[in-house]
């Protein structure tokens, strides 16, 4: 097990398209890393074997968004977050920044998957400091960075037809991008509706075809009896609404009571100790 | 500061330029914008800040009256020797630095003595005082006047002055006259042995003199050597001044190239040696270094954006209550960034107001309260409220804020175009605030507070309407953002998807909600907190309860006795009297 073995592999490693092939190839390779120390990068990993290693962990990360697999995903992005952070004269020189946008782009896409927004800001915060300091430009203005970030921004703000047709029209800067448009489509649907089922007092069953981006009518029948909402001539009635807003009036007003009643003994049980 | 120049006395000329360089070089500090902006900023912010406290030493000097105000003790021999110093007129400025130098030695040997911080913190407070009359030379007269010639640790703090062959002058013979009194005293202690304090204490002020004059490369590895010899002596009195040492190895770190962002900075390398140090602070209960060394790491680990460790780092320690209010404040404005930024806006704002609550109002401290104040609006804005407009009034934040005020107005009207605008006009700014990514995520915000305003003063409106004053892309856009506005609670009303308008519901009267009730209690529960703070922050001065129980008894004595005699009948009436008026 050498370096050139590492070579080998990683050449293998390009060429299949093989996903178990693939796998088998990976544990290989990370186990010739580890003889080779350098799973983390240390201040001794000659520049060609570090360029390898992160190659290695770029295929694996990509290979698991491929299969599906977002806990190996997210493993493969903090094994590769210290090979980022190096600077880059410690690579061979001409090697670039290898696929790093793609992945960070991809991972800030699951964060968004997973409603993970503090995650997502929080890596999104680094990103901008980074590149401000490398002058290297907006991070909005990245083709691989900018739609995860467009994409937020729109969730955020309602705008959830942007995000549709973002995805709709299959404009993604890379096929691993789709993976993600499936689990989106199923969380902005579910956003959708729980808006709905407070903004609307009913709603027509042709119209909910097209506000929640279902093909078919039976396919909105079927989502209503999913959340529970009720259809009667052709309309939607959501039945949470109502149910709602009495129990709440319900319960506030011997809240309110209580709290006033709490807080003034607590008034005077303080005033007694301060006199 | 202008309130302090009436109390410097015009017959002593050295005193007032103290004095007015001080002011300038403090102005020239602050705005020197480097790369990393806010990062840069803060540290104005923070280096002035605990520089504060002390300026009031040079009115102190003339002026009595105002002693200290910071809770402290009586004053003792080492300020009023000072006040004795600055009787002498005309006194060389050397001689003048020299002998303010010294006059910390007593103070740091009482701290020893009596084993009370306190005294080092006051000998650490009237550096900044000491600070703008540092010059190698001073440095090396104060070393070879203290040390012996032969002692090793004199050796490489004249070293790292570059004066390795100054002459020593012990013992104290001729400077000493100068000052007066002083001299028998120092003189006294000078020929018992000289404690480890003094020594750290005079590293400081070289690193101090490093930190100004930018040799930072030799600052940072002297300050190696000081970290070192701190962990050899091993001494619980040495805890303050540590502190200080590792605040300005850090300082040292970051001003290095390359500056913070880049992942190759110094700053990534000393974070073990921070790490450890917190260890053994938190070990032995020093709560200076303990307080100094997390704020330290924050702001380290932000300056180069690892907010994750960050965030791990608060999560597995606990800091210090009782920090000294400087570092409380610097602590809960990091606390609050890195809250803002994992959109836990509540808590971020309730650490940021705490926090420019805090900072010291001096206006040497203004870079900090400035930053703190940026921050804080901007968390504000993003909670959905809108900053008070006298904020944007005060004299020392007028200037700073005027991007933000902008950046108000836009989101108070709801306007797009002018938060757009706002935006790109002053992004450099925002980015040198490090505010940027904060402000971007404002969008929603602006267009929440136009949907609110519309939903305001129409009853029913249509989409097409909305989608044109808000200038959206299209109405199905605008149909979207109306429905998850009225989820999340921004406005009251219904939408109608057939004919596309938004309905407003009929608005209630706030005082049949629970709103005022909840205000109320806010401020009840924020008097009595403030009264339990200031009962807790009284402080009695030692063993004074025992003399009082001693007059009682003697009085008691007295009185004992006085009736013994009057039972004896030796005394009349009027004795008696005069007697107990004396008591």
């Amino acid at each position: 097990m050498s370096e050139r073995d590492l070579h080998s592999i990683l050449q293998k490693l390009k060429t299949t398209h093989n996903y178990a092939e693939s796998s088998t190839l990976l544990s290989r390779a990370k186990i010739t890393l580890l003889k080779l120390h350098a799973l983390t990068p240390q201040s001794t990993t000659p520049p060609t074997v570090l360029l390898a290693a992160r190659e290695v962990f770029e295929s694996g990360a990509l290979l698991s968004i491929r299969a599906k697999d977002p806990d190996a995903f997210t493993r493969y992005v903090h094994q590769l977050t210290p090979f980022y952070e190096l600077s880059s004269e410690l690579y061979p020189s001409g090697s670039g920044n290898g696929e790093k946008n793609k992945i960070t782009g991809l991972y800030l896409l699951l964060l968004l998957t997973q409603r993970d927004y503090a995650g997502f800001h929080t890596e999104l915060e680094g990103l901008e400091m980074r590149a401000s300091d490398a002058g290297s430009g907006a991070v909005e203005g990245d083709r691989y960075l900018g739609y995860p970030i467009k994409l937020e921004r729109w969730l955020m703000e309602g705008s959830y037809d942007l995000v549709w047709k973002a995805m709709a029209s299959g404009e993604v800067p890379s096929e691993e991008y789709s993976v993600f448009s499936e689990i989106l489509t199923t969380t902005i649907r579910n956003e959708i509706a729980s808006c709905s089922e407070t903004a609307y007092p009913s709603l027509p069953i042709s119209s909910t075809k097209n506000l929640l981006f279902l093909d078919s009518e039976g396919a909105v029948v079927q989502f209503a009896q999913s959340r529970g909402w009720v259809i009667k001539d052709g309309r939607i009635y959501f039945p949470n609404q109502s149910l709602k807003a009495s129990v709440d009036e319900d319960g506030n007003e011997k809240e309110v009571s209580q709290m006033t009643i709490e807080n003034t003994l607590g008034y005077a049980r303080e005033l007694e100790t301060i006199v | 500061m202008p309130s302090k120049t009436p109390h410097t006395n015009g017959t002593d000329p050295v005193e007032n330029g103290v004095n007015g360089t001080k002011d300038v070089e403090m102005k020239d500090d602050a705005p020197a914008p480097l790369k990393g902006g806010k990062g840069k900023k803060v540290k104005e912010g923070e280096e002035e800040m605990t520089v504060v406290v002390p300026p009031s030493k040079g009115s102190k000097l003339s002026a009595p009256p105002p002693k200290d105000n910071d809770g402290d003790v009586s004053m003792d021999g080492a300020e009023e020797k000072d006040g004795e110093d600055a009787g002498v007129p005309k006194v060389d400025p050397v001689v003048k630095a020299v002998a303010d130098i010294k006059s910390n030695f007593p103070l740091l040997e009482k701290a020893v003595a009596l084993f009370d911080a306190r005294f080092s913190l006051r000998a650490l407070r009237s550096i900044s005082s000491i600070r703008k009359r540092l010059t190698p030379d001073i440095l090396a007269q104060v070393i070879t006047e203290t040390y012996p010639s032969t002692s090793p640790a004199a050796k490489s703090l004249l070293n790292a002055v570059d004066r390795e062959n100054a002459t020593f002058s012990k013992p104290a013979s001729n400077e000493m006259e100068l000052d007066g009194e002083s001299k028998t005293k120092v003189g006294k202690k000078e020929a018992k042995e000289i404690i480890p304090e003094i020594e750290i204490f005079l590293g400081i002020l070289t690193q101090i003199y490093y930190l100004d004059n930018k040799i930072n490369q030799k600052g940072a590895v002297f300050s190696g050597y000081l970290v070192e010899r701190i962990h050899s002596l091993n001494r619980r009195t040495l805890d303050s001044l540590s502190a200080r040492v590792y605040f300005y190895l850090s300082l040292f770190c970051e001003q290095m190239a390359p500056l913070p962002p880049s992942p190759s900075s110094p700053v990534v390398s000393i974070r073990p040696t921070l790490l450890s140090a917190l260890r053994t602070a938190v070990l032995r209960k020093d709560i200076d270094t303990q307080s100094t060394v997390i704020v330290l790491l924050l702001r380290n680990y932000l300056s180069t954006s690892h907010i994750t460790q960050a965030d791990l780092l608060i999560s597995h320690t606990k800091f210090p209550e009782n920090a000294s209010n400087n570092q409380v404040a610097r602590y809960l404005y990091y606390l609050g960034r890195i809250r803002a930024i994992q959109l836990r806006y509540t808590e971020a704002h309730e650490h940021l107001t705490a926090a420019t609550r805090k900072a010291p109002s001096s206006p040497s401290a203004a870079g900090f309260s400035q930053t703190a104040t940026k921050l804080l609006l901007v968390v504000e804005l993003l909670m959905g409220d809108i900053p008070d407009r006298a904020t944007f009034r005060l004299a020392s934040l007028e200037r700073a804020l005027q991007p933000y005020l902008l950046l108000v107005q836009a989101v108070r009207v709801g306007l797009l175009d002018e938060f757009e605008e706002a935006i790109t006009q002053h992004s450099a700014t925002f980015r040198r605030d490090g505010t940027y990514t904060l402000i971007l995520r404002l969008r929603q915000n602006v267009i929440k507070t136009g949907i609110r305003m519309m939903s305001l003063s129409y009853s029913r409106i249509s989409l097409r309407d909305i989608c044109i004053r808000l200038k959206l892309q299209s109405e199905e856009s605008a149909e979207y953002i109306v429905a998850k506005a009225i989820r999340d609670g921004v406005i009251e009303a219904s939408l109608d998807r057939e004919k596309g308008f938004m309905k407003s519901k009929e608005v209630g009267d706030v005082y049949a909600t629970r709103e005022p009730g909840e205000a109320f209690h806010d401020r009840i529960r924020a008097c009595l907190a403030l009264h339990d703070e200031s009962v807790k922050a009284m402080r009695f001065p030692m063993n004074q309860h025992r003399l009082e129980l001693k007059n009682a008894q003697e009085a008691r004595e007295r009185e004992r006795e006085m009736a013994k005699e009057i039972q004896d009948g030796d005394l009349d009436e009027d004795d008696l009297g005069g007697e107990f008026e004396g008591m």
